[in-house]
């Protein structure tokens, strides 16, 4: 078997990443310099997305039997190499006064953001396993990074324990698929399952187990139990990365499976993820109302939010709607989650302790830096799903979605998911607005550093964003029209 | 080669509830050594000689020693085989048991219903797994090269002596 030079072209966004991954790991190796380091990553994941350019005329490769490329994985690819980018300037300003090494955290984000895009080019299961181990294994040393902090260390022994336990599931199920189809192409799986599907109980086991296992790192209703402590725990650029990239891949890589293999079909499987849609969206929401830390709001309100799209999984049948209700849907939450955890992580220090995290920190924020403020309570109402946000459209999309396909239930949840969310992002929206209490807040004060001046640039971008495709989304739409994986 | 599998796969989970159910460590671990390589008989008994090697050779040989050595030293036992047994009360496993229990079922169910559900032998020799690990599946290795260098960053990251970096610091 060869490989062809045209053929390696066609995945130069994946081979950039991992380049960048070694010439970081001998920059380090040369000399630590903040600096070098952060810029040198921050120049490979630009150069990965104009990448995205160039390839865009060779789609859809193939690279032997493990990858390919097409829309869907290129849209998907840029949505993590942002999310990447924007971690690491987030990052920079947040590390700047760390005291340990600094460097390891851009490697880890490095690889971590490789194996997001392997995921969305993945259509075998041996790169499905080896995607979702590379995105999170680099996340069990990010989480934990300032791990001289007790509830960083212990969000980090959390994630990866329970982490750990969810792989062993996803193999095994794997493994069960195998033994059932005899192949692990995801093609076919598909096949395998073509013919008459009541009699595979295998089968039906092997999916029930890669299903626990991806619901885990999706952090969907029975599986979310580390969420809320890891979202806290993790300094709050890594909270970031955790929220976007990690999310966006897997669930880009779910929908490529559900679009192959006709597994909705199955009336278990749409049964349990029906299920799991509405528990997760009552769930996070319920949960979010009485948190009074922003990290944790973040994660309860993030189990909802994959739980409105997990609607799309059930709803799969429309091929068409179901693309562009995820590709707008994500698109929306990526940037809001950019904005709010950028929000959080520019305030923040390692040197002072925790992060400034308590919503009452919040009070006042507008006196003291108006555009943190504005761009923290806009991205608020871009998560609840406030007309004139991309997040309106989004929800307007999964409403569609739900109502297409006749599922009440779900509908019904989703607008009762939203009422409450209302009430608590509305909270986190008007409290910076509000006088602050009496009382020393220890946020970073300096405004005028290069790096601070990067961070406040990625958040204005993410407002815009979300602002300007809120209110004419048609721009996305296209792009998302050409985000598909047939 | 029917009879090496199931007695083989009998000694494997046997000595895996050992494992668990054992208090003290490091005869956990001896427990666990015996475990890997009943697996790696299972192996055999089916032909596959280059993974029971690599069970033997990885696990028992490379990763389990070190873990007894590691646990030895720790010099573990009174206390804290005090507290295994506290851990070990049955209202503590009862609940996940049965679940795993019937989870087990279910498998075993599924298992049952496969028609071609016997056991082959069929020698897979070094040759044959070098050949599709470096065909098809060159890629596959190549990230998984990348799995282990972000392991070992996360490693060296979390675990590397602070104070000795901190005088070597002092005198550069």
């Amino acid at each position: 078997m060869s490989i062809s030079i045209q053929q390696l072209a066609a995945f130069s966004p994946l081979l950039i990443v991992d380049l960048s991954v070694i010439v970081v790991m001998l920059a380090i190796a040369w000399r630590r310099c903040h600096k070098m380091t952060a810029g040198l990553s921050i120049i490979g994941l630009i150069a990965a997305i104009l990448s995205l350019f160039f390839v865009s005329g060779d789609i859809p490769a193939h690279l032997t039997s493990l990858l390919q490329v097409d829309g869907f994985t290129l849209f998907y690819s840029a949505l993590v190499l942002i999310a990447g980018l924007a971690t690491c300037i987030f990052g920079y300003s947040w590390l700047k006064e760390h005291q340990d090494n600094k460097d390891e955290f851009y490697l880890l984000v490095l690889i971590s953001t490789g194996g997001a895009i392997l995921l969305a080019c993945a259509n075998h299961i041996a790169t499905l396993f080896l995607g979702i181990e590379l995105v999170s294994l680099p996340l069990f040393g990010l989480v934990g990074y300032v791990f001289q902090q007790k509830p960083s260390l212990e969000a980090s022994i959390k994630y990866m324990l329970l982490s750990a336990g969810a792989s062993a599931f996803m193999l095994f199920g794997m493994a069960l698929l195998y033994a059932d189809t005899g192949t692990l192409s995801f093609a076919g799986i598909a096949s395998g399952l073509g013919q008459s599907m009541d009699q595979q109980p295998l089968l039906l086991v092997g999916i029930g187990m890669l299903l626990v296992g991806i619901c885990f790192k999706l952090s969907l209703a029975p599986f979310h139990l580390w969420t809320p402590d890891v979202y806290q725990g993790a300094p709050a650029p890594v909270a970031t990365f955790l929220a976007t990239s990690s999310k966006i891949a897997i669930f880009a890589v779910l929908v490529r499976i559900f679009i192959e293999a006709p597994l909705i079909d199955l009336p278990s499987v749409k049964l349990v993820l029906s299920v799991i849609a509405i528990a997760s969206i009552l769930f996070g929401n319920f949960m979010a109302v009485s948190q009074t830390n922003i990290k944790r709001l973040l994660g309860y309100s993030s189990i909802a939010h994959l739980g409105y799209l997990l609607i799309v999984l059930v709803a799969i049948k429309d091929r068409q709607l179901a693309i562009e209700t995820t590709g707008v849907y994500l698109v929306g939450y990526l940037f809001a989650s950019l904005g709010s955890f950028g929000a959080v992580s520019l305030l923040s220090s390692p040197n002072r302790g925790q992060d400034v995290e308590e919503i009452s920190d919040y009070r006042g924020l507008f006196k003291r830096r108006p555009l943190i403020a504005v761009v923290m309570s806009l991205m608020m109402l871009s998560l609840a799903g406030i007309p004139m946000t991309l997040g309106f459209i989004g929800k307007f999309y999964v409403l569609a979605v739900a109502m297409q396909g006749s599922l009440w239930w779900l509908s019904a949840a989703v607008v009762v998911g939203s009422a409450i969310g209302l009430y608590y992002y509305l909270r986190v929206a008007v409290s910076v607005f509000l006088p602050s209490l009496n009382g020393h807040v220890a946020e970073v004060v300096e405004t005028s550093s290069l790096s601070i001046k990067a961070g406040a640039l990625v958040l204005l971008v993410s407002a815009a964003i979300v602002v300007i495709l809120g209110v004419y989304p048609q721009p996305l739409i296209d792009c998302v029209q050409f985000a598909k994986p047939w | 080669m029917d009879i090496v599998f199931y007695v083989a796969a009998a000694i494997a989970v046997l000595t895996t509830v050992r494992v668990i159910s054992h208090t003290n460590p490091v005869h956990a671990l001896l427990y666990l050594i015996v475990s890997l390589l009943a697996v790696a008989v299972v192996f055999f008994s089916m032909g596959a000689n280059f993974a029971g090697a690599l069970e033997i050779i990885v696990y028992a040989g490379a990763i389990m020693v070190l873990f007894v050595f590691v646990v030895m030293m720790l010099n573990l036992g009174g206390e804290e085989i005090r507290q295994e047994r506290q851990w070990l009360s049955p209202s503590l496993w009862i609940g996940p048991g049965i679940i795993s229990a019937l989870l087990l079922i279910a498998m075993v169910y599924g298992i049952n219903s496969l028609q071609h559900g016997a056991i082959h032998y069929h020698m897979l020799g070094g040759k044959s797994v070098g050949v599709s690990l470096f065909g098809p599946y060159v890629l596959a290795v190549e990230l998984a090269s990348l799995l282990l260098l972000a392991g070992l960053v996360v490693a060296f990251h979390v675990g590397r002596d602070k104070t000795k970096l901190d005088s070597m610091e002092e005198e550069a």
